[in-house]
């Protein structure tokens, strides 16, 4: 076996070699030959003539020799893709359209898998990564969800379970003030428990990671990318001073590149040891280590029984149940099935490519007839004829591929750049072995998709018929029609298909992008502020600094209004949710009180977003802390607490203190612009609530030129506190991200899908044109009118259409309840989605049809029966 | 001239063989080898040796070397292997009982039957 294929690879590799052996071998058999002959007495010409007769064909013998070698196929497949190259360097025309449609396909489906591959596909770079989970605590009544975990519940979770190696938390903090060589910013820092690092198997790239000892020190570990962009290098950051919120720190290590665990984190400071009193909802965020050789599944298990053991305990967790999610699917949750939709959606696009192809090569093969005929005339067995045009269909293939991976490349940079800010690992995508791979397979793929059934459709030529012909046009046996049809109402009903989910989408966009918040999104400018304070007497100054600015932000040429509010809109913070008690009303348990969410505002916040006050009157500058506690509610929360009388000057108690209240306003989508505005609580900023204050100013114009004269006014005064702006509709624009990203990638899809559908009708109608001109000259010379001939040609062109569409539509009606989660306030079979995706494949259509059939009318019909 | 035969499919391949296991020879030598020790009874198209040559090679049987001819000219010498070796025992294991038994069946008489 060994010897056959070095002998083989001999023969391959040192092809030259070989021919050059064979050919001196058998000039020295024939020399010797004639030498034999003429020694025996033989005239020279004779013995020459005499040895030639005797030895056989020499070309018919050299190519045995070869083929003993195992030669035989290579020679075949090489001849086959020298003539494939030359037969789609002449019709290049074909080649070129051909090759651009697959070029396109292949190109989108290796960027979107690029991005499938990084995100969902690759585990994560940590050691073990298959053993890290994320544990949720997913609270199961109606109305609340939350995740976080509580100080109490880890501590027995981490103290009664087997199954894992190592259990740790971490607490968010986004956005805290550091100052790094005297430079105020911001940083995304993390508090977590001791073994935080261990779960994740991490070593430092410099100094070391936080201990049990660090608890009380003044310690912090920054992230790789923070510390090469603030001291060039990991070890330049050691023993660096950090403040941090006010605390100074310092760096005694650097996490290994790329670790930034969670979310974004830059900076991980020792979180004090979790209170074993606090039960319920909590903001720890947990992950484990399995112990080698626990499965998953019985992690679950056992965290389950631990969490109903709880909650049969604990009245506050009565609705709770741990989750344990492999870590991956924790970051990729939310985008794992938009990737997945959108990937498939690429592959739809791609195979309406193919059928394109598949339907251009039926065409292509009719004038091919005589060709093919000859060959087997030639004694080319069908096999070998199939062979051949495959070659050809995947030499376009590969080229076409090799012009998608550079298309890919730009296809991503886009996709990147579409792609919503918080996609995980965003920035990590890129085109790498396995994606080559992916190419590579997808170009087999698409050529035995577009190529096999045209070959089997010319290897059926009919000798005697395709010479009796004569011309070059020739006609296939019958099946060739009924193939391209066929093709033509498969890429229409995938349009559909895809027009139709494209549809939906962009109906949810634009619902979600008209859905009335409650307030006014243009032309506010946000500024994020952070203001570190730690103690009463810091506290005062901050209310006194935040106060202060506002005074002067208002009187700024072009301010109309500016307040203060200290948790941003729109998905950037989840605003914390309280307990109430109306005075009057019968006392409730704590742990069983309505709920409603809670916001620290300044003056003037109303008028700023122009949020109509309904009821009473909005807080003032003489609402001070030495008066009595006031608060405005939303209509919702009046309806529900004051259902039939004016809650204006009733009192109610959160979190243990009394507030009076003096005004009620609209309702907003604050924190969501999907769910229902939640009832809401307002206390005032200058009672002494709430901490750091966003700035909201209403200026003139959404340009955000006031940024660099409130980025002076703070830093005059404050120098060590950061701010970042960002626009109102900014913000809003994020929120709507993801359904933004959908609906545009799924429109780009389908809108290349109905392109190529409409091409894909073109040229089978004009096909049909050509190959009945000789028909409907003679019609025309019969007396036909034109529009005979438009009804016979509009006719089998709206057929296919007609067909496709209705297909189309019920594979929709399928298909799009995948979409469900998606949508928002659209029916998976919303009737202007439907409506929309017929009469856009209509119109396309419609052209695709008037091109042939004007073609068809304008045979003249002398011309063309001469021409016959 | 002596009475030819022409050769029985697959019979060549057991020639070669026998050709070269008695010592290293060029491809017309096994031309002429196999005419000498079959005292030129067997009539073999000259040319369909070297596929013959080549197949066996390729299966491992034979291995080749560059060397001179007799007449001093570069010629490549055809050698049996170990395995050719072996192959040439069981053809000719093979053959004599084909010939044996096909012999005892012509010579079979009618009151054997």
């Amino acid at each position: 076996m060994f010897a056959r294929l070095r002998s083989f690879l001999n023969a391959c590799f040192r092809r030259d070699r070989f021919e050059a052996g064979m050919e001196h071998e058998l000039r020295f058999h024939m020399d010797a030959y004639v030498a034999d002959l003429t020694r025996a007495g033989l005239p020279r010409s004779e013995a020459l003539r005499r040895a030639r007769l005797e030895f056989g064909a020499v070309e018919t013998i050299k190519e045995e020799c070869r083929q003993s070698r195992g030669l035989g196929l290579l020679d075949e497949a090489r001849q086959d893709l020298r003539y494939a190259l030359r037969s789609l360097t002449k019709n290049w025309t074909f080649s070129l359209g051909a090759g651009a449609v697959l070029a396109l396909g292949i190109g989108a489906n290796v960027a979107m898998f690029s991005v499938v591959n990084t995100i969902l596909l690759q585990p994560l770079d940590y050691p073990d990564a298959d053993r890290i989970v994320s544990i949720e605590m997913v609270r199961t009544d109606a109305g609340i969800s939350s995740r976080g975990v509580s100080g109490a519940d880890f501590l027995d979770w981490q103290a009664q379970n087997s199954v894992f190696e190592a259990m740790a938390y971490s607490v968010d903090a986004d956005g805290l003030a550091t100052v790094a060589s005297g430079q105020a910013e911001f940083v995304n820092a993390r508090r977590t428990s001791p073994d935080f690092f261990a779960v994740f198997g991490q070593s430092p790239a410099a100094g070391r990671l936080l201990t049990s000892e660090d608890a009380d020190a003044p310690v912090v570990v920054v992230s790789y990318r923070w510390a090469v962009s603030r001291f060039s290098s990991a070890h330049g950051a050691i023993g660096q001073p950090l403040t941090v919120y006010g605390r100074v720190l310092e760096i005694v290590g650097v996490a290994a590149p790329g670790f930034e665990e969670p979310g974004a984190a830059e900076i991980w400071v020792m979180a004090a040891p979790p209170a074993s009193t606090n039960r319920g909802p909590g903001n720890l965020h947990v992950v484990a280590k399995l112990e080698p050789g626990v499965e998953f599944g019985a992690a679950q298990v056992q965290m389950r029984t631990i969490s109903d053991r709880l909650a049969a305990q604990f009245p506050e967790n009565r609705f709770q149940t741990a989750t344990v999610i492999s870590l991956q699917d924790h970051l990729t949750g939310t985008v794992r099935l938009t990737l997945w939709v959108l990937m498939g959606a690429s592959l739809v696009v791609l195979l309406i490519g193919c059928a394109n192809i598949a339907n251009l090569l039926l065409a292509r093969a009719v004038s091919r007839t005589r060709e093919m005929a000859l060959r087997a005339a030639l004694g080319a067995g069908r096999g070998r004829v199939v062979r051949q045009l495959l070659t050809e269909s995947l030499a376009l293939a590969v080229l076409a591929a090799g012009f998608g991976l550079l298309m890919a490349y730009v296809f991503l940079q886009g996709l990147v750049a579409l792609s919503p800010v918080d996609l995980p690992r965003v920035e990590d995508v890129s085109i790498d072995m396995t994606v080559l791979l992916f190419s590579l397979g997808l170009s087999l793929v698409s050529t035995l998709l577009f190529g096999l059934a045209p070959a089997f459709q010319a290897a059926r030529v009919d000798l005697s018929e395709a010479f009796k012909l004569g011309g070059s046009k020739g006609r296939l046996s019958g099946g060739s029609g009924r193939w391209q049809s066929t093709l033509v109402i498969v890429e229409v009903t995938l349009s559909i298909v895809l027009l139709v989910a494209a549809g939906l989408l962009l109906r949810t966009f634009q619902v979600l992008h008209e859905v009335p918040l409650g307030f006014d999104t243009d032309r506010v400018l946000v500024a994020y502020t952070n203001y570190p304070a730690t103690n009463d007497e810091a506290y005062d100054r901050r209310r006194a600094f935040y106060l202060d600015f506002l005074a002067r932000v208002r009187t700024l040429p072009g301010v109309s209004a500016a307040a203060g509010v200290d948790f941003l809109p729109l998905g950037r913070d989840e605003l914390p949710r309280v307990e109430y008690l109306v005075e009057g009303e019968p006392e409730e348990r704590p742990g069983e009180r309505p709920t409603a969410e809670y916001q620290a505002i300044t003056p003037e916040y109303f008028q700023t977003l122009r949020i109509p006050i309904l009821l009473g009157r909005d807080f003032a500058e003489t609402d001070t802390e030495d008066k009595p506690g006031i608060a405005i509610i939303n209509e919702s929360l009046a309806r529900a607490a004051f259902p039939s009388e004016s809650p204006i000057g009733r009192r109610m108690q959160v979190d243990g203190g009394w507030m009076e209240i003096v005004g009620v306003v609209g309702d907003t989508r604050w924190t969501d612009p999907k769910k229902p505005a939640p009832p809401m609580i307002f206390t005032s900023a200058t009672q002494g609530f709430g901490g750091s204050l966003s700035i909201l100013t209403r200026t003139p114009a959404d340009d955000g030129a006031l940024a660099n004269t409130l980025r002076t006014m703070v830093h005059e005064t404050e120098p060590t506190v950061p701010v970042r702006f960002e626009t109102m509709k900014g913000l809003f624009a994020e929120a709507l991200a993801y359904p933004r990203f959908r609906s545009q990638l799924l429109g780009a899809f389908a809108g290349i899908a109905a392109l190529l559908a409409a091409s894909g009708i073109f040229s089978v109608l004009a096909y049909f044109v050509g190959q009945r001109t000789g028909e409907m000259a003679v019609r025309r010379a019969m007396g036909a009118q034109p529009s005979d001939l438009v009804g016979l040609v509009a006719g089998q062109g709206l057929r296919l259409v007609a067909i496709g569409i209705v297909l189309g539509l019920a594979g929709a009606f399928a298909v799009t309840r995948l979409l469900q989660g998606f949508l928002y306030e659209v029916s998976p079979f919303d009737v202007r989605a439907y409506v929309g995706a017929i009469t856009l494949l209509g119109l396309a259509a419609t052209l695709a049809i008037v091109l042939p059939v004007i073609q068809a009318v304008r045979i003249e019909p002398l011309k063309a029966l001469r021409e016959e | 001239m002596p009475h030819t035969a022409d050769l029985l499919p697959g019979t060549l391949d057991m020639l070669i063989l026998k050709a070269a296991s008695l010592k290293p020879l060029h491809g017309y030598g096994v031309l002429r080898r196999i005419q000498q020790i079959s005292n030129d009874a067997l009539r073999i198209t000259q040319g369909s040796l070297y596929p013959a040559l080549y197949r066996l090679e390729h299966q491992g049987l034979l291995t080749t070397k560059w060397g001179e001819s007799e007449n001093k000219r570069r010629a490549k010498y055809y050698t049996l292997t170990p395995a050719g070796r072996r192959r040439l025992r069981e053809d000719k294991d093979a053959w004599h009982r084909l010939v044996t038994a096909i012999a005892a069946a012509l010579a079979a008489t009618p009151d054997e039957v």
